[in-house]
């Protein structure tokens, strides 16, 4: 029992360390972003399209691997992820989210 | 003369998107503050991950992710059945309040 518990703390954690983002990688894939986030991710070029720009790293990643799996459907980001690793998805996130943005938290 | 006619005419036929009211938001927000009013707060379920951010976001997108929600276009469950019970003016007036000075 206690030999389960101890594989599954280790299968949980490992799996939330397997891929650490990397901003500067992040920042060299981030062309094809930038044509809609802009290129800091805090200029969109559409009113529908998020700001990235300071958002928090896990919820960014998230996000993209939702659109990888399918959870978060929408044919923009769909297409743009298919071609993505872990791995990238991972600098990505933390290339924007160490990015300085208006993004803030009111009540 | 015409003008004026053209001009109605383009307003027509914008997107019907509800007209935001951030000061009619202050009374349907009470439900968003729980997550999305403390910095740096997690969702516990399904996944542990950081609430986003969303003041600053433009109202037009954060409309369009209510919207995805109530079609089941993403999946958070919570988010599902909040959005569920918005209307479209909700919606609005949520997006605005959270939009103001977003550019």
């Amino acid at each position: 029992m206690k030999r389960i518990l101890v594989f599954a703390l280790a299968a949980f954690f490992g799996a939330q360390a397997h891929a650490a983002g990397d901003a500067g990688s992040g920042q060299q894939k981030s062309q094809a972003c930038a044509a809609c986030h802009g290129a800091d991710g805090n200029a969109p070029t559409g009113p529908d399209f998020p700001r990235l720009a300071g958002q928090h790293y896990d919820y960014l990643l998230k996000a993209l691997h939702d659109y990888k799996s399918g959870a978060r459907k929408n044919p923009i980001m769909g297409g743009q992820v298919a071609g993505l690793s872990a791995q990238d998805m991972a600098d990505l996130a933390a290339y924007y989210s160490s990015q300085k943005g208006s993004l803030h938290v009111i009540r | 003369m015409r003008i004026p006619l053209a001009a109605a005419l383009l307003v027509l036929s914008l997107p019907a998107y509800a007209q935001g009211n951030a000061e009619a938001a202050k009374g349907k927000i009470s439900m968003c503050i729980g997550c999305h009013g403390i910095p740096m707060y997690k969702t516990a379920f399904p996944e542990v991950y950081s609430v986003p951010m969303i003041a600053g976001q433009s109202p037009e997108y954060i409309v369009k992710a209510l919207q995805a929600y109530r079609a089941g276009d993403r999946s958070h469950p919570t988010m599902r059945g909040i959005a569920k019970g918005l209307s479209d003016q909700d919606m609005a007036d949520v997006a605005a309040y959270y939009g103001k000075g977003a550019k």
